[in-house]
């Protein structure tokens, strides 16, 4: 799962290298405007160190915007799976509130709470919070019929079981829904230290932008491509060895 | 004991399909009735409406001495994430514990109870279903078709299994096998075909139990009576 994760970043990395190449050859473009891979490898060298603890510190801000973004998702998606009025009202906000470009109220955060940690922290936890959501809502408002009907009929159901019951069905959907969601989290750290942080890839690729460098912005792509492959191998193998342990028999056989 | 439906009219919502058109019978004996006839007339919609008939206004349905209607059908399921007998366990009442291992000796279950359900094949997730049900208080359980994919042979015991042990209680059972309906059932309710206009009809069966002598005459005469009714 990690290295097909590495491997296909690698492929559309390439790809995307070999793209820009061939822009350079056919226009006869400089090395100021796309620089040749001799120049973006002796950038890579240059930058690599500084670049790795940008990426980490950007991923930092991710993975805990990520946890609380789950955390939240949860709450409010099993607080609002029931077709009850304060549920029906959880769903509509949760729906007209997604379709707004959470990134576009970015520079309102940064005027209000400056430059620092907690505004990237807020911009990661909104952009990859309301995608999570309704894919929780959906998820644990649709009951399992053949399943819940035994508990319902015999007034043995209770919400923990529902929940359990929902979440266990729908599982690899979760699995999918939350690693998915590592990538939304990145993109709105990226985006944050972009508009405004003092730390991190994101600003750093605004600095390289401003010395209209893209050898360094190539290598802060690739950084940060490798480095959330990582993460999303990691968040899947997590996925299934969760999978792996709640639905295998004792014996250690498969379902 | 008494369960009785007086003038029933069911049609699907967001349908001009009327399934179920004035419909009256009563049953009035604990034991093992039948709900009878082919697919699509409405068997499993008025086995619905019977289980939730206490969440009914109207007297469409009415009955006397059953409080608890519970429904069974096949292709339920048990949740995944442990065996079959941590399951049974978990909805046990502690009273019951030794008619739950009787059951299971009965149903032939020993074997699985490590097992996960979708580790089971469909006849024993049948089975191990319908043993939860039966371990609960009920006056009245409808089983529909849950003893589907069931060998015929071990069908019949466990049916005269839960007709020695469960005496008092009333069952109806919704199933397409005319000679098991005949034999083992006291009323058997038959519904027509609805493109024929046939009409429901209430059958007496054999109600064969443990230690009785079946005649074979009046099983074929009931079968008979069914396969005209319908």
């Amino acid at each position: 799962m990690l290295f097909r994760r590495i491997f296909q970043f690698l492929i559309v990395y390439i790809i995307g290298i070999a793209f820009l190449l061939m822009i350079k050859m056919a226009l006869s473009l400089s090395n100021y405007v796309i620089p040749g891979v001799p120049l973006i490898v002796e950038t890579a060298g240059q930058v690599f160190k500084d670049y790795f603890f940008d990426v980490m510190s950007t991923m930092s801000v991710t993975v805990l915007g990520q946890c609380i973004s789950i955390v939240m998702a949860f709450t409010v998606g099993i607080a609002g799976r029931k077709s009850s009025w304060m549920g029906s009202f959880i769903k509509v906000t949760a729906y007209n509130i997604q379709a707004y470009p959470i990134v576009a109220l970015a520079p309102i955060i940064f005027i209000l709470l400056g430059d620092g940690f907690i505004p990237r922290l807020l911009i990661a936890s909104m952009i990859c919070y309301f995608p999570l959501l309704l894919s929780v809502l959906g998820i644990m408002a649709t009951p399992v019929k053949d399943i819940e009907h035994f508990y319902i009929a015999t007034g043995r159901m209770r919400w923990q079981l529902e929940v359990k019951i929902r979440a266990f069905e729908n599982l690899n959907k979760l699995v999918t829904v939350i690693s998915g969601s590592a990538t939304l989290a990145m993109a709105g750290t990226i985006v944050a230290e972009f508009i405004a942080a003092n730390a991190g890839i994101g600003y750093s690729i605004r600095v390289a932008l401003y010395q209209s460098d893209l050898a360094k912005i190539l290598v802060a792509l690739f950084m940060i491509g490798i480095i959330i492959s990582i993460y999303q191998g990691i968040l899947e193998t997590m996925g299934e060895q969760i999978k792996i342990r709640w639905s295998v028999s004792k014996q250690g056989e498969a379902l | 004991m008494h369960l009785e439906c007086n003038n029933l009219n069911f049609t699907y919502p967001d349908s001009d399909i009327t399934v179920i058109n004035n419909l009256s019978f009563s049953m009035d004996t604990p034991g093992f009735n039948a709900l009878f006839g082919p697919s699509g007339v409405g068997k499993t919609s008025l086995a619905k409406i019977i289980a939730n008939s206490n969440s009914r206004s109207g007297d469409e349905i009415m009955t006397e001495h059953i409080d608890r209607i519970l429904y069974s059908y096949n292709l339920e399921r048990l949740p995944g994430w442990s065996s079959t007998g941590n399951h049974l366990n978990k909805v046990t009442p502690p009273e019951k514990l030794s008619l739950k291992e009787q059951l299971i000796r009965v149903f032939e279950l020993q074997d699985v109870l490590d097992s996960r359900f979708s580790q089971l094949s469909m006849g024993q997730q049948n089975r191990i279903n319908l043993i939860r049900y039966l371990l609960q208080d009920f006056d009245l359980l409808i089983l529909d078709e849950s003893l589907a994919n069931v060998d015929e042979k071990l069908r019949e015991t466990i049916i005269l299994a839960i007709k020695d042990l469960f005496a008092g209680k009333m069952f109806l059972y919704i199933s397409h096998n005319l000679i098991e309906v005949s034999k083992l059932c006291s009323q058997i309710l038959v519904f027509g075909k609805s493109s024929e206009n046939k009409d429901c009809s209430m059958i007496k069966g054999q109600d064969y139990k443990k230690g009785y002598q079946l005649n074979k005459q009046s099983l074929d005469i009931t079968m008979l009576e069914i396969m005209n009714a319908f």
